[in-house]
């Protein structure tokens, strides 16, 4: 008898499962990835010679060494005469082997160094080195 | 007599097509925006013709206007970057570490962690730069 009932008893009808919270979560997430990430069109270049077997040292530099200074101003210089970028590439093009130096002083901005670095490699010029003066202790 | 007819029940596919569009702008964000050169301050990387195309993975040091850095999104003193990006040098010698510096920083808030950082081995240190005319 009592299987009987059992058998008859209709089936609990389920709850609907609520949807808001989901759509709150999500909103949630799109939210935190539209704020956290950068849509720049982002590159890099690189700021040490990962290739460790071309000696920086006084290796054979067939034309010589360029000591490029970058002023606060932005300006580069070569032997204390200031250039503008273009005439910088034009200096830079007639000896591409040469082993160009920068020596920016400290108060120069990001752009200046990235600007001098990229006419730098942009007159064909492989051996780039930043440097730096430091106190001695 | 006339007997209020009750609403109809609005039908519950709007919400699942609600949801669709809400996931759909999700996938887009997450796909088109990257993660790994946040910072809890303004940076506008330099332009630079010359850049190549950035992988993931690796650190990420950014350099506010000022001089504040900040590690893979937490600011940091300059002390405390050096020291942690050293111990993740140990570990894995090979590691990417970014330099996302704003294009105003001044040269000696970056150029002395840059040597730091060669001077104990790490040898894929980069730049963060842009292209001219990203973004506009």
């Amino acid at each position: 008898m009592a299987e009987m009932l059992s058998l008859t008893r209709p089936r609990p009808s389920r709850a609907p499962v609520s949807l808001v919270p989901m759509i709150d979560v999500l909103l949630i997430m799109l939210v935190f990835f539209m704020v956290t990430s950068t849509y720049l069109d982002l590159d890099m270049i690189p700021a040490v010679d990962s290739a460790e077997g071309a000696a920086p040292g006084p290796a054979a530099a067939a034309d010589g060494t360029v000591l490029i200074r970058l002023g606060a101003d932005g300006r580069p210089a070569i032997q204390g005469r200031s250039l503008l970028h273009g005439e910088l590439a034009a200096h830079l093009a007639a000896r591409p082997d040469a082993q160009v130096i920068v020596l920016p002083t400290g108060a120069a901005t990001m752009q200046a160094l990235v600007s001098v670095m990229d006419t730098v490699t942009g007159a064909g010029v492989t051996r780039m080195r930043v440097v730096r003066l430091e106190a001695r202790p | 007599m006339r007997i209020a007819r009750p609403a109809p029940r609005t039908a519950p596919e709007t919400v699942i097509a609600l949801i669709d569009v809400v996931f759909f702008l999700l996938v887009f964000f997450m796909l088109i925006g990257r993660m790994d050169a946040t910072a809890p301050f303004d940076v506008t990387p330099p332009e630079s013709l010359t850049g190549a195309d950035m992988p993931g993975g690796g650190a990420t040091l950014a350099v506010a206007a000022d001089g504040a850095l900040a590690l893979d999104g937490a600011p940091v003193d300059a002390g405390a970057a050096a020291e942690r990006l050293l111990a993740r040098l140990a570990d894995q010698p090979d590691l990417l570490v970014r330099i996302n510096a704003h294009r105003d920083a001044q040269l000696r808030h970056v150029l002395p962690l840059i040597a730091t950082l060669e001077g104990q081995g790490a040898r894929e240190v980069v730049l963060v730069v842009t292209p001219p005319d990203a973004g506009k």
